[in-house]
């Protein structure tokens, strides 16, 4: 499967990946759209750690064995078979934070919300659960410190 | 005479069953697979009931399979009552059942679980209003009594009253699912702190005023000594602080055992829980166990115990199946550690590993408090061995992937407790490799060509 790479070396820390996966995973088309009447509902897949002068982008690395899916208990976190994309399903999803607790890379986030807090994660922009699409982040960093390319593990 | 005659037979159908019958057939396509269930249902997630009765999801929800799992396995299925596992009579490979059937299997794989344990109490027996929390069936039958003895309460003019024995962390789901139905709920655990087995006092008081805000009152220290009946149901409980409280439904989630009695009466060694080698096989020969009702190593302090934990079993059952079908190098269990998630309401509390070192293990500890956040960092010389996350659950698994690595505490950058850990801290070999994992080698860790 292809994957997202993060290349710390030319990451400045921008955050435009950040915002570009709040907008794509916002009910708007825009960005001053999605922040300026969605923002609460905004969360970011990728997370840029660290600062200006060390920073890289964190994303889910669609693991190989992936834990988040090992310690699901609602069957929400799956690794489709087939394209090998890790995906959390809402509609299943408890908010136990299982995933949280399991994943390596910190790279599973459960909504900050009093009711029913459900986890999110990179789904690579997918349509669907489990298709990977374009993903946003690398299409809006301005110096290639994501990039999305063929894996050599397997899926 | 046998009534079924197969190659492999599981008794259980949840995690540790299933994974262990899928293994299998990763292996051996052609054996025949009987899976066995008291319980008339597919497999679902155990730990979903509660989160069921709080309308966090629903039944047609909580199966852990898809509906064609088991035909298109090839898996065949007895589940419901009748079907109960009996008698093992492994020198006969033979399993008796409820119903009076037999099944005569190759190897047989127990799998099913942990069941409650009740100790006896003065006036006690199993009544109309008296349940466990820890089948579908409980919940759903605690769930329809909460809400009619409330319905009934109410057309009385009066409050109804829900008491749990037990807060351990199935009484506690059981207490804050059934608060969306009762009007009071009272926790009685007799250790001096809630969730005795994944908090330490601290981290427990602050949890306790946080169920209490939703109306979940924790009496710590205490427990019932006498029940009282009225007809078919329990009326009041004798409290052994010498009060007595009204009860509408009892909750009794005291505690669970190892479901192991078949394999031990036919002459298995049993610990805190079945004993099996790396294989999973029981003392017994082609007797393998999986699950909750298995003793395993804690890999960070060497106790000996059951850790009864949703990816545990099914990390067992796979191991279970691919020996049981002989599978070439065959992965074995070489132990594990505990890591808990678990939240009530808008807590959330994650712990992991050792998290109330005796004085003398050798142990250091860091402890950051502030309002709801309770923070435990449990570290042994250059080693992280047990965490306690109270509402600061951000990037756990980092904390979690530190432990099982063993990543020197000494090797990272800046500190990593005091805020939730994240990647930049790790050095930077360490980095590279653990988020690059299948990097493309034509390309240099710039993302460009290589240049011949």
């Amino acid at each position: 499967m292809k994957r997202i790479y993060a290349i710390q070396a030319w990451c400045l820390d921008c955050k435009r990946c950040e915002v570009a996966c709040k907008t794509f995973h916002s009910p708007f088309e825009n960005t001053v759209k999605a922040f300026k009447l969605g923002e609460s509902d905004l969360h970011s897949r990728v997370r840029v750690e660290g600062t200006k002068t060390t920073s890289i982008a964190i994303n889910c690395r669609h693991c190989e064995n992936p834990q988040c899916v090992m310690g699901c208990i609602s069957g929400a976190m799956q690794k489709d078979p087939v394209t090998g994309v890790v995906t959390s399903d809402p509609e299943r999803c408890v908010g136990c934070r299982t995933c949280v607790s399991m994943c390596p890379f910190g790279a599973v986030h459960v909504e900050e919300v009093s009711v029913k807090g459900i986890a999110y994660k990179c789904d690579l922009c997918g349509d669907v659960l489990g298709e990977p699409g374009t993903p946003q982040c690398v299409a809006a960093c301005p110096n290639r410190a994501l990039i999305y390319v063929e894996s050599e593990a397997t899926c | 005479m046998a009534t079924y005659t197969v190659d492999y037979l599981i008794i259980g159908n949840s995690a540790a069953g299933v994974n262990a019958a899928q293994h299998i057939r990763k292996v051996d396509a052609q054996g025949s697979v009987l899976m066995l269930s008291k319980e008339p249902y597919p497999a679902y997630g155990t730990p979903l009931i509660s989160y069921m009765i709080e309308g966090k999801t629903t039944e047609d929800k909580v199966w852990f399979k898809d509906p064609e799992f088991y035909t298109r396995n090839n898996l065949q299925t007895l589940f419901g009552p009748e079907y109960e596992a009996v008698k093992l009579r492994s020198a006969d490979h033979e399993v008796d059942l409820k119903n009076g059937e037999t099944v005569a299997y190759g190897k047989v794989l127990l799998a099913c679980g942990s069941v409650p344990f009740t100790p006896p109490f003065k006036g006690y027996n199993a009544q109309e209003n008296t349940h466990n929390f820890m089948t579908l069936d409980d919940a759903k039958e605690a769930w329809a009594d909460v809400e009619a003895a409330t319905a009934a309460a109410h057309a009385q003019g009066r409050e109804s009253h829900v008491v749990v024995i037990g807060g351990g962390l199935i009484g506690l789901k059981a207490a804050e699912a059934l608060s969306h139905h009762a009007d009071h709920i009272d926790v009685y655990e007799l250790a001096p702190r809630i969730l005795p087995a994944v908090l330490d006092a601290q981290g427990a008081s602050v949890l306790q005023k946080m169920l209490e805000a939703h109306g979940v009152m924790c009496h710590p220290g205490l427990s019932a000594d006498e029940f009282f009946s009225e007809g078919n149901r329990i009326t009041k409980a004798h409290i052994n602080d010498g009060t007595t409280v009204d009860v509408d439904v009892l909750m009794l989630c005291v505690g669970v055992r190892p479901n192991s009695a078949l394999a031990v009466e036919d002459g298995a060694e049993q610990g805190r829980g079945l004993i099996v080698g790396t294989d999973m096989q029981t003392t017994l020969p082609d007797v393998y166990a999986a699950g909750d009702l298995v003793q395993i190593t804690d890999s960070l302090d060497g106790a000996q115990r059951p850790l009864a934990l949703w990816p545990i079993a099914l990390e067992h059952g796979q191991i279970a199946g691919y020996n049981m079908a002989c599978a070439p190098n065959a992965p074995q269990f070489e132990g594990s550690f505990a890591i808990n998630a678990v939240d009530f309401y808008e807590a959330s509390l994650l712990t992991s590993g050792l998290i109330n070192p005796a004085e003398d293990s050798g142990c250091e500890q860091q402890i950051f408090c502030e309002g709801n956040q309770y923070v435990k960092i449990v570290t042994r010389g250059d080693y992280l061995v047990g965490y306690i996350l109270l509402n600061r659950p951000e990037q756990a698994g980092i904390y979690s992937s530190i432990i099982r690595n063993q990543v020197p505490l000494s090797s990272f950058q800046g500190d990593i407790f005091q805020v939730a850990p994240e990647n930049i801290a790790f050095d930077q070999q360490r980095r590279w490799e653990r988020l690059h994992a299948g990097y493309p080698s034509q390309l240099d860790q710039l993302g460009w060509k290589e240049r011949a």
